[in-house]
């Protein structure tokens, strides 16, 4: 495509969509009209020539972070900033019977204590906030919080999912005995299926563990509040607070989020919470700023989690292989809400019969899920992954030829060949472990999808750019980088579209006084913002273009930026040259995101996953020793970034896979191993051989066709190591996490 | 080793300081010249002045005896690169090297760190010279959220310095107190084998 705008796009212009040929398979390109809005540049596509876009950059904040410079919220301190923290019920369920602050608030170094529920109220799980200190240290707050006097007046309470109401029975074997309900048509399929099977599948609840718990650091200034949170949605939680504020009587003029640097969130920091909301109302109180942080346990025990869901698969194929029947139902272990247990199923296996499927969530007395990097996905993967397999294995089907055989989308046909053939497929599964071998080897694989390519936001999202005289530009949006790179991908498009040199480009994110752009939630961010932050630098760049063919007597027209020089044939400014054109007051301009243009070439992503584990059959213990993913990421704009969001997307999943379950303990209703000792995540010795092959699509989607990558890459990971230890074991660990005492369970199951 | 008595403290107190010091110093360069300071006379409850000798240079801080090493750093003296992640020595983002040698900084009491010579990670980047391990950080991208990488780094540059040229087991070996939840290991090991090729420690 052409660098010059479009004079008159009305008419729409044609581009190239799709992607080139995967190793060994075809080029998907396809022709569209789309017809740029107003303002914007014309689009990039699958033939656009990058100059900066897709190259191998140093993350911008990189070095402030590797250096330790970087300020977190919880890194933030005022010259007399107080700390504070929460007063936590220890019961799970019942009701707040009295409540005195006074001797609290009479200990040395105290300066404000604030009710946070009061005497009557109800308290829905162990960590419910009570109230809220703040004092000249943690040690001073620490002691006072043992001066509170508060009574509970306990009921009887529930953690287990097993024995919630509205939860099925299961058999010995951890199978759901409940008939299923009538379903004419698919019991007819199923009858006439050549093979059927049925199964059913648990997965446990995970905690999002982002290593910065919530928390952070609020500081009045009359009417008007500051507050340095660890957030992954700055304009929510701004309003959020302000509402809760008001509604506790305080007058609040500005309320102004910073979150430039977040020590990660995974879909658990979308809302000011208690703690923010608290921190706020001490920092009042006090008239002083208040830094308040949870610590591990409160982390672990009051920030959400991911739902552990229970699953019963039935269905049938035919005698190719093909599914002629399909029946489900899930069971999602919501919290004290009864709310957010739900599990996501792919959709696009063809089913030749209509396929059932039901949820229903199940309510315990403890804190509710929130979402979690692709939210109901994994779990839900999981559970169809390996009945697939084991139904495949009934079949005598190899599982990659299942694949081949069922799934709809031609993207991910694509993917499976080709990730196969990377891998190693063949020569693995073919692998025969001696019968008595200790050390079995197996390999697995697993589809993904992600429905979610970006949009434009209510008020439309924005980003200014600035051009300044000395040369330097200022792209700058107000929402947050938690992690995913958003502030290199900001730089890189700036740079791209400006011609400017990378090194000029400072990216700025995660102020409410900038422009808003959306929540870092559903890998929406990077795809809703990319269209804004290239037309803001499109924008500054129609200026200087302008400035430059009236220095140097050219028609604007033949001016073009690129690679640092701005001019036409040998009539050239260096872009410093070319800046100080500008004169003292910067070009300063907003981009805006516009409507997503209509037919993308597709508007889900597509991937695979293949995974190879070793099992000790002595001792349970699995290794994953290698994992393979081919990822659609859109348009790939900053390389290295989005590769180290897949690999690390892989990562937690080995850990789902194999690692985490929150623990409750019945009696006390209290989470048993809400710490990092026994709440095991992945750690370096762990790691398998990873590699990801990015998958660039030229979606058409937009300006630019970005995608985000925080979920898409979660989906698959934990189904293939699952399939993987089916495979070397030859029967199914049907229970996330996978531990040693269910691989030998399924081993002893085995010989029975 | 000479303590000068003009330190606030006790003649008692400075035998028995330098008797501590004596043996905390064995096996060490002395301390870029710097002046190994003492323990405090007494460790009752309330506040204490300490010394800790913090990237080279003694800096005064105002500690209780249960204060951890952590705090002190961060709250006393503002050196936030070291993370309270887990408070319970089990993820690695409080990690200072403590006579060379990496430690939890919220598993170690303030006053236990007292004539021990401390590096943190910001002592890693100048404004004109950064360490090769936190260029290669940079390089290889060893971060996302990066609310580890500080303690990575630590861990890394303790890998190096005792074993040069680590082989990937020695590196995992020598990173399994550090947690990463945005999975970020195989790019810090790519960092610590690009600085041992480079020579870099
Ligand atoms: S905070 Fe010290 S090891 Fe986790
Ligand atoms: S980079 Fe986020 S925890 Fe390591």
């Amino acid at each position: 495509m052409s660098q010059h705008p479009a004079q008159d796009p009305s008419d729409g212009v044609e581009i190239t969509v799709g992607y080139k040929a995967l190793p060994g398979q075809q080029d998907r390109f396809e022709k569209r009209t789309v017809e740029p809005k107003t303002g914007d540049p014309l689009p990039w596509d699958a033939n656009t020539q990058f100059q900066v876009v897709g190259t191998d950059v140093a993350r911008v904040d990189g070095l402030a972070k590797a250096s330790g410079r970087a300020k977190y919220a919880y890194d933030i301190t005022f010259p007399g900033m107080l700390h504070g923290a929460l007063l936590r019920a220890p019961i799970a369920k019942g009701k707040l019977k009295a409540l005195s602050l006074d001797e609290a608030s009479a200990m040395p170094g105290i300066a404000a204590v604030v009710a946070l529920k009061e005497v009557g109220n109800k308290v829905r799980f162990v960590g419910d906030a009570i109230a809220a200190i703040a004092g000249v240290s943690q040690h001073a707050v620490r002691d006072a919080l043992e001066k509170v006097r508060a009574e509970y007046e306990a009921e009887e309470h529930n953690v287990d999912y097993n024995v919630a109401e509205g939860a099925p029975l299961l058999d010995a074997n951890g199978q759901v005995e409940d008939a299923w309900p009538e379903a004419k048509e698919i019991e007819e399929a199923l009858g006439k299926a050549a093979v059927t099977h049925t199964g059913t599948y648990r997965t446990e609840v995970q905690t999002h563990s982002s290593l910065e718990t919530h928390g952070g650091v609020a500081k009045w200034n009359g009417q008007d509040l500051d507050f340095w949170m660890s957030t992954q949605a700055t304009f929510g939680v701004r309003g959020e607070l302000a509402r809760a504020l008001q509604g506790r009587g305080i007058k609040v003029g500005t309320v102004t989020i910073h979150a430039e640097f977040v020590g990660g969130g995974f879909g658990s920091k979308f809302g000011a919470g208690i703690e923010g909301l608290a921190c706020a109302l001490l920092a009042h109180a006090a008239q002083k700023p208040v830094k308040l942080m949870l610590d591990r346990f409160e982390e672990h025990t009051t920030t959400g989690n991911r739902p552990g869901a229970l699953m019963q698969a039935r269905a049938g194929v035919d005698k190719d292989g093909k599914l002629v029947a399909w029946d489900w139902r899930s069971f999602g272990h919501a919290g004290f809400s009864g709310q957010g247990g739900s599990v996501a199923v792919p959709n696009y296996y063809a089913i030749a019969t209509k396929p059932r499927r039901e949820h229903k969530d199940l309510a315990i007395d403890t804190d509710p899920p929130r979402p979690m990097r692709a939210p109901g996905h994994p779990q839900g993967w999981f559970g169809v992954e390996l009945f697939l397999d084991e139904l495949a294995a009934k079949a005598g089907i190899d599982p990659l030829a299942f694949r081949l055989q069922n799934d709809r989308e031609q993207i991910r046909q694509d993917q499976w060949r080709f990730g196969a053939a990377e891998f190693g497929w063949e020569k693995a599964r073919a692998h025969q472990n001696a019968a008595d071998a200790r050390w079995r080897r197996g390999v697995g694989l697993a589809s993904a999808r992600w429905g979610q390519l970006g949009n434009q936001g209510r008020p439309a999202h924005g980003a200014t750019c600035r051009v300044h005289q000395d040369g330097s530009v200022e792209i700058r949006s107000g929402s947050q980088d938690i992690g995913v790179g958003l502030k290199t991908v900001m730089a890189v498009l700036t740079a791209e579209e400006l011609g400017a040199p990378l090194a000029a480009v400072n990216a700025i994110a995660g102020h409410t006084s900038d422009p808003s752009g959306p929540a870092a939630g559903g890998s929406m961010v990077t795809p809703s913002l990319a269209p804004a932050i290239r037309q803001a630098a499109y924008r500054a760049k129609l200026q200087l273009r302008e400035m430059v063919a009236k220095h140097l007597g050219v028609p604007v027209g033949d001016v073009d930026c690129k690679n640092g020089k701005i001019g036409t044939g040998t009539a050239q400014l260096p872009w410093a040259e070319a800046c100080k054109l500008i004169g003292p007051n910067p070009i300063d301009v907003r981009g805006e995101r516009l409507a997503n243009f209509e037919k993308p070439f597709h508007a889900t992503q597509c991937g695979a996953q293949f995974a190879e584990v070793e099992v000790d059959t002595w001792t349970g213990i699995v290794h994953v020793t290698r994992m393979f993913g081919v990822q659609d990421c859109g348009l790939v704009i900053a390389k290295k970034q989005a590769e180290s969001q897949v690999l690390g997307a892989m990562i937690q999943g080995v850990s789902y896979a194999l690692h985490e379950q929150r623990i409750m303990d019945k009696r006390s209703g209290r989470m048993l191993n809400g710490d990092f000792l026994r709440y095991k995540i992945t750690g370096p010795k762990d790691l398998p051989e990873l590699r990801c092959h990015m998958h660039s699509i030229a979606n058409g989607h937009d300006s630019v066709g970005a995608a985000g990558l925080g979920e898409p890459p979660s989906v698959a990971s934990a189904a293939a190591i699952a399939n993987a230890v089916f495979h070397a074991l030859g029967a199914p660990v049907r229970h996330l996490p996978i531990t040693p005492d269910k691989v030998l369970a399924a081993l002893a199951s085995k010989k029975a | 080793m000479t303590v000068p008595p003009d330190r606030g403290v006790s003649r008692r107190s400075f035998l028995k300081g330098s008797a501590v010091v004596g043996i905390a110093t064995t096996g060490l360069d002395a301390a870029a010249g710097a002046v190994r300071p003492t323990r405090p006379a007494s460790f009752g409850p309330g506040q204490h002045e300490i010394a800790l000798l913090v990237n080279g240079s003694e800096q005064k801080v105002k500690v209780e005896t249960r204060t951890t090493l952590l705090d002190a750093l961060r709250d006393g003296l503002d050196l936030t690169g070291a993370k309270k992640i887990c408070d319970r020595g089990s993820c690695g983002g409080c990690t200072v090297l403590m006579d060379g040698v990496a430690v939890n900084a919220c598993l170690t009491l303030a006053m236990d760190a007292v004539g021990s010579k401390l590096t943190t990670v910001e002592s890693l980047t100048d404004k004109d010279a950064v360490h090769p391990l936190v260029q290669n950080f940079v390089q290889c991208d060893a971060m996302q959220c990066g609310f580890c990488t500080p303690g990575m780094v630590m861990s890394s540059l303790a890998c190096l310095q005792k074993r040069g040229k680590p082989t990937v087991e020695q590196m995992k070996h020598d990173l399994s107190g550090n947690l990463c939840r945005c999975g970020t290991y195989g790019r810090v090991m790519e960092a610590i084998e690009r600085t041992a090729q480079a020579g870099g420690k």
